[in-house]
């Protein structure tokens, strides 16, 4: 059996994604009033989604097996893919580390933090690089912190730890 | 007049033109960074409006814009990479002109050509867009949704490369839109029992996930890449020569002219952009040149030509936006949903219901040309400095800068995960070849179609309303052929039918004409029909003799 490329595996799994929202919108409550029912139009919308993911799943099944590893110069399997994707995962892993961790480090703390440890990833840990990084943080943080807090009165999220926005 | 002299009251303040000041140098340089599109500009942009009126918030976008629009000449004149897709032909004469020692002449060309193209943009502007919008106050429920279907089926012109993911796309996006809370009925859709889905996704974490954020993964995705220098720029001493560069562009006028116009149409036809209409102008102005073998080797009409079209461009689409209600690009999708944050619900009444607003915009517009123009220099300079940064580092801060900014949305951190969320889905989308501009239009105008259905089927559930009110019969056609204009576009000049399409789309469009009443449209509606027909013997004459271009097959 021949294996399936990314093209078919990305419509099987809009096909699956169409299906639960297709019963979900079986279950949208239904007002007595008002003529268009609210879940008339989320509907047709799956129905829509549908079949164009259908079509995709269909032309799919004609496309050459992954051409686009080969292309970019991306190693096969799964250690290829995350070495190839090495800097976004980190990054994404980063932000949710931030975003998890805000109810108690707070926006200011937190967001030097992040910087840091982004530039720190990305851009090498040597310890000049360290030092300027830190300064960075510090300052584009500080600076943000500065402009949303007092130039636009917005209040950030302020950490348990050390209480401040 | 008096909406006019309101409009200048609330433009012409230090305060907001200071705004617009800032978004200008921003925009300046946002487009002159290679890999930085305006419309992420004018996204991160966006959290700083929330604390100004809107005619300021919406004031300092377009500074961004104008200014992202002649920032892209700065990079594309000096180190042949064009800053945004928009100044891709100003690099075919501009940085040859540059390599010839006369890179200040080269970048003056450019700026005047920009400033006049804007300038001549603003005009039509002020002139049609209320004109036009005259037409929206005849709209009755029906012809607005068909409108705003016709600008939904924009998405198979925005899919690129392939129709079938662009649309997927579309799809996607008017499915976002209805997760959450229903304005009509208040009723939670596709909640799974979450508080957080309950919510729904607000646009503004959903546009900068998508765009910024997945953007700037891209960027940083090449280790190597990511701690590079933004640009090899050196150290770039120039002096812009404004005054030679200003005679020499109205000494081309008729090229500016032409130009300019061809960038204000190709603004007006929703999902074109200056992305098209700066090449458009080149081709056009190379084909009327007496000279046009200059062309390439740092001619001026060459940087003249692009430059001009791609700053009227934004007038052409602020056109469609104000008199229709409909973006007719990727950032003024971004705008609509801006207004849409400051409660204005953008429709063709839009003018009429608020004039002051719809002026301070048409006013914004014409001033930020006069802004970019002036802060060229200045923005020239930055740009140097700007470009001796490492990506990782501007990627780094700007990643802490779209939490921070979407936070001071609603001040709650889920829209921080929101962000987060579809700053993934962005990013796979990006690496799938899935296109994003068609989900931001679904984002933004799902909501808008679904409460104009609404507003249709309460007043009657006959469906025939569609087909007998001229306007939505006018749209919904213009629908079929939008629907197929992908297609058209892939095929033009390959395929036999694409000959036909314009003088069928034509005809199909007479029976709405005939339907609307008074002399003036059926009127219009006989040309049409007499035009239609002859455009359709040409086709067919030309169809017998067809060959098709390279890697085409006559069908």
């Amino acid at each position: 059996m021949r294996a399936l490329n990314k093209d078919t595996i990305v419509a099987i799994l809009l096909l699956a994604f169409c299906g639960l929202l297709a019963w979900s919108s079986l279950h949208i409550r239904l007002p007595g009033y008002g003529t268009l029912k609210p879940s008339t139009w989320p509907q047709i919308m799956v129905a829509v989604l549908t079949l164009f993911s259908a079509i995709y799943f269909v032309q799919s099944l004609g496309y050459a097996r992954d051409a686009s590893s080969k292309e970019d110069g991306r190693k096969p399997g799964v250690s290829g893919f995350l070495e190839y994707f090495r800097n976004p995962i980190i990054c994404f892993a980063i932000y949710f580390v931030f975003l998890a961790t805000l109810p108690w480090t707070g926006a200011l703390i937190g967001g030097i933090a992040l910087v840091f440890a982004l530039l720190t990833v990305l851009g090498g840990w040597g310890a000049r690089d360290l030092v300027r990084h830190a300064i960075y943080a510090v300052v584009s943080m500080g600076f943000m912190w500065t402009l949303f807090t007092f130039g636009l009165r917005v209040i950030l999220p302020e950490g348990e730890i050390f209480s401040i926005r | 007049m008096e909406h006019i002299l309101a409009a200048l009251a609330e433009i012409a303040t230090l305060h907001t033109l200071l705004l617009m000041s800032a978004g200008a140098i921003a925009g300046l340089l946002a487009g002159a960074i290679p890999g930085f599109t305006i419309a992420m500009a004018v996204v991160l942009a966006l959290p700083f409006t929330f604390s100004m009126t809107a005619s300021q918030g919406i004031a300092t976008m377009i500074g961004v814009y104008v200014g992202g629009l002649s920032g892209g000449l700065m990079s594309g004149i000096l180190i042949g990479i064009p800053g945004t897709p928009s100044s891709v032909a100003t690099t075919f004469d501009g940085f040859p002109m540059a390599r010839q020692g006369r890179p200040g002449l080269a970048l003056g060309l450019g700026v005047w050509s920009s400033f006049f193209g804007g300038t001549i943009a603003a005009v039509c502007l002020i002139a049609i867009a209320p004109q036009l919008a005259r037409i929206g106050l005849e709209f009755q429920p029906w012809d607005y949704f068909a409108l705003v279907f016709f600008a939904l089926t924009i998405t198979a012109s925005l899919a690129g490369k392939s129709l079938i993911k662009g649309l997927i796309s579309g799809a996607l996006g008017l499915l976002i839109a209805t997760v959450g809370e229903e304005d009509i009925n208040g009723v939670s859709r596709f909640d799974f029992g979450s508080d957080y889905l309950q919510e729904g996704f607000a646009f503004l974490p959903v546009l900068i996930g998508l765009f910024a954020f997945s953007q700037l993964m891209s960027d940083i995705r090449d280790p190597a890449e990511a701690r590079r220098s933004l640009a090899q720029t050196g150290d770039i001493d120039i002096r812009i020569e404004h005054l030679k560069a200003a005679r020499i562009v109205l000494s081309k006028w008729k090229n500016l002219v032409r130009s300019s116009l061809i960038g204000i149409f190709t603004g007006i036809l929703p999902a074109a952009g200056s992305s098209i209409s700066n090449i458009l102008a080149y081709d056009q102005a190379k084909k009327a040149s007496a000279t046009p073998e200059k062309f390439g080797t740092g001619f001026e009409d060459g940087i003249i030509a692009p430059e001009a079209a791609n700053n009227a461009t934004a007038g052409g689409s602020l056109i469609t936006m104000m008199a229709l209600g409909i973006p007719g690009d990727i950032v003024t999708a971004v705008m609509l949903g801006a207004l849409l944050i400051h409660d204005v619900v953008p429709s063709p009444s839009f003018i009429t219901e608020a004039p002051v607003l719809a002026y301070s915009i048409f006013i914004a517009f014409f001033f930020a040309n006069f802004l970019v123009l002036f802060f060229q220099s200045i923005a020239l300079r930055l740009f140097v400095l700007v470009t001796k940064v490492k990506m990782y580092v501007l990627a780094g801060i700007i990643l802490a800068y779209c939490g921070i900014g979407v936070f001071a949305l609603h001040n709650i951190v889920n829209d921080m995960w929101t962000l987060l969320i579809f700053g993934v889905v962005g990013y796979a989308m990006r690496n799938l070849g899935f296109p994003l501009a068609p989900m931001i239009l679904g984002v933004v105008l799902g909501p808008i179609a679904e409460r104009w259905l609404a507003r249709a089927v309460a007043i009657s559930t006959d469906m025939s309303n569609f087909i007998t009110h001229p306007w939505s019969v006018f749209f919904l056609t213009l629908s079929l052929f939008s629907m197929g204009f992908g297609m058209y576009q892939r095929d033009r000049g390959k395929k036999r039918w694409t000959l036909y399409y314009t003088p069928l789309m034509v005809l199909a469009l007479t029976p709405a004409m005939f339907m609307m009443e008074g002399f003036i449209r059926p009127g219009i509606g006989i040309v049409m029909l007499i035009g239609g027909l002859y455009a359709l013997y040409q086709a067919h004459n030309k169809a017998a003799g067809f060959q098709p271009a390279a890697g085409g097959t006559p069908r």
